[in-house]
């Protein structure tokens, strides 16, 4: 028996076949004996199977909210206030981040390739704390540490302090007047900034960050007694 | 039993409109995986299982035959359970007889209409068609069970086992024929029912 044969005379016996199809096997069925016999037995087995009692369910199957674990049911909107808050609470994060970052990373000049004279509006306002501990060693031999090596330089000669603050002060005035000559240049090409000059205005405005935090405030309060409403009418109705 | 508004409520979350489903299709669901598993216990655990998983599940429905839907739950639920079992085999309550052969069950012989004989000839007639669908690859018996046990639909087993029809009709045909081969060994256990050749006027 070709297993096409067979599944033509399993879905003729349910009806399953086209009735040009139909046609076709029952004119083979009066002819072919073989076709006959496997369709009495498909029949027969079907017939036997139909046989068995359908059995009532043994007990109840009804599911209690412990069973599945149930939470009241909440409102349909639930999902949107959840979301809402959600979204306005990162963006909240985001902007304070991006407000802290922000102004920094915009102070700092591309200082890639400065040498060792770095920034030039840091330049300014180092200069003359600078000034007091390279004074001296303006005195000092050009084979003894470089200039960039301040506290290696200063760390062997302790007692020459004395003789050397006198100096320094001498120095002093007139080594941050030719900073500031020097400096001249400098401040025409970019103007001096110092930390209580500037005026940083972050790249969010709080009015945005009181906005969000307000959604998000709000919607998780409308969610708390969403929450809260949907217990207790799921408990009146229990 | 408008079924379509009580599937709406049980995907909002209404237990009592799922438990109403439950109670229309708890019989179905239940014979479903009495014949494919071949145990009562297991198949009400099984029953109680694929319930909870629709219930959990039922959003994923989006129409059709919810009978079909929920037969797919139970199926699957079956096919865990007899993972479980290969994985760690157990061995019957029932008691053998002398011939090492198992013992029908009494569960069987449960409805009181019956006279002795009535009870004993059905119980032998059931006991040989479980014995038969025991022997069947699982996604035949899982076809077969289906269509000539639930009265299901050739589209409805296939959305059900989720294959395609054309396979439906070749597992139907041969589980078919290989239930006729195996009944046959129980002709002179069940003379009065089981003369398959006569049946082909039915």
């Amino acid at each position: 028996m070709k297993q096409r044969d067979l599944e033509l005379l399993s879905s003729y016996l349910d009806g399953q076949l086209s009735s040009s199809e139909a046609t076709r096997l029952e004119a083979r069925l009066r002819t072919e004996p073989d076709l006959r016999s496997v369709l009495q037995d498909l029949r027969g087995a079907r017939t036997v199977l139909r046989q068995l009692p359908m059995r009532k369910a043994p007990r109840n199957f009804r599911l209690t909210p412990q069973m599945v674990g149930k939470n009241p049911p909440l409102p349909r909107a639930y999902p949107v206030f959840r979301f809402a808050s959600t979204l306005a609470t990162l963006l909240l994060f985001f902007t304070f981040g991006l407000n802290l970052i922000g102004p920094q990373l915009a102070s700092q000049p591309p200082a890639f390739g400065m040498g060792g004279g770095g920034a030039p509006d840091t330049f300014a306002a180092e200069a003359a704390s600078q000034a007091a501990t390279e004074a001296p060693l303006a005195e000092m031999p050009a084979t003894e540490a470089p200039a960039e090596e301040p506290s290696v330089a200063m760390a062997p000669m302790p007692t020459a302090s004395v003789s050397a603050e006198e100096a320094a002060r001498a120095a002093e005035t007139e080594t941050t007047q030719s900073d500031a000559t020097e400096n001249a240049g400098d401040t025409a090409l970019v103007p001096p900034q110092t930390p209580a000059d500037e005026t940083i205005t972050p790249p969010v405005s709080p009015v945005w960050q009181w906005i969000l935090a307000g959604v998000a405030l709000v919607s998780a309060l409308i969610m708390a007694l969403m929450r809260q409403l949907a217990i207790s009418r799921w408990r009146n109705k229990k | 039993m408008n079924e379509q508004a009580l599937i709406q409520d049980a995907q909002r979350g209404d237990l009592d409109a799922f438990n109403t489903l439950i109670l229309h299709y708890q019989d179905s669901v239940f014979n479903t995986a009495l014949r494919i598993l071949g145990d009562d216990d297991l198949a009400a655990d099984v029953t109680q299982d694929a319930f909870i998983s629709a219930f959990k599940g039922i959003n994923s429905f989006r129409g059709g035959s919810f009978k079909a839907w929920l037969m797919r739950t139970v199926t699957n639920a079956c096919y865990d359970e007899l993972r479980r079992q290969k994985r760690r085999p157990t061995t019957p309550l029932e008691p053998d007889t002398e011939d090492g052969e198992e013992m029908d069950s009494p569960r069987w012989m449960a409805d009181p209409g019956m006279t002795p004989d009535q009870k004993a000839e059905a119980d032998e007639l059931e006991h040989a068609i479980q014995h038969c669908l025991n022997n069947l690859p699982m996604e035949f018996k899982t076809v077969v069970v289906m269509a000539d046990l639930q009265g299901m639909d050739y589209s409805e087993v296939a959305v059900a086992v989720h294959v395609p029809l054309g396979t439906i009709k070749s597992r139907l045909a041969r589980a078919r024929l290989r239930l006729r081969e195996c009944l046959q060994g129980f002709e002179e256990l069940l003379p009065s029912v089981f003369r398959l050749g006569e049946e082909s006027t039915a």
